[in-house]
């Protein structure tokens, strides 16, 4: 059995530089928690993944994601 | 040299429209040559998470053309800027990128590719 090739879907959408004001596209790439998914859950390129992490890091400092949604204050 | 940059400031979301134009203008002008500012103002809007005692924020986008010289002295307007809750300058130079590959490239990467696969299996 072979698994089959994912493809980028950043390469997909036609996106060149991954943009850390676009919060709606970066949260597609954060788990419930809030931690960066990693590429090989959902299949995005090195070349990305390297642009997605610091463009989530910068949306996080601008208070645009959350850092930790784990426990919420009541 | 001048280089290009982008700007995202939080403003304290208590703060009157008009006193926050205020001090863009205000600390853009430590800037040197304001040539064309570009501002998009994103407006009153949640903070994924509390700072400080603030839940919500006016965030506003500038971007404008500098020298790198005047940067530290900016920086330090805005820090001690009371009204500011956060900012981030960052190069806004992805343009300058690698040329777009060519389609010959293209297609001796895309053969090579295919190349690649047949090894796999």
């Amino acid at each position: 059995m072979r698994r089959q090739k994912k493809v980028c879907p950043i390469t997909e959408a036609g996106i060149r530089y991954v943009d850390y004001k676009d919060e709606r596209f970066l949260a597609r790439f954060i788990t419930d928690n809030g931690k960066i998914l990693p590429s090989r859950l959902s299949g995005v390129d090195a070349r990305h993944q390297r642009q997605l992490a610091s463009a989530i890091k910068k949306a996080r400092y601008l208070a645009l994601l959350p850092y930790d949604r784990g426990h919420q204050p009541q | 040299m001048s280089r290009n940059y982008e700007a995202v400031y939080i403003f304290d979301a208590g703060l009157e429209d008009a006193a926050i134009t205020d001090r863009l203008s205000r600390h853009h002008g430590l800037l040197g040559s304001t040539q064309d500012i570009k501002l998009n103002h994103w407006g009153r809007r949640q903070l994924a998470y509390k700072i400080g005692r603030h839940e919500t924020g006016y965030y506003t986008i500038a971007q404008f053309n500098a020298d790198p010289k005047t940067l530290p002295e900016f920086e330090r307007a805005l820090k001690l800027d009371e009204g500011v809750i956060r900012y981030l300058i960052s190069l806004n130079e992805h343009e300058l990128g690698a040329q777009p590959m060519t389609e010959e490239q293209l297609a001796a990467r895309r053969a090579r590719d295919e190349d690649d696969d047949e090894d796999e299996e």
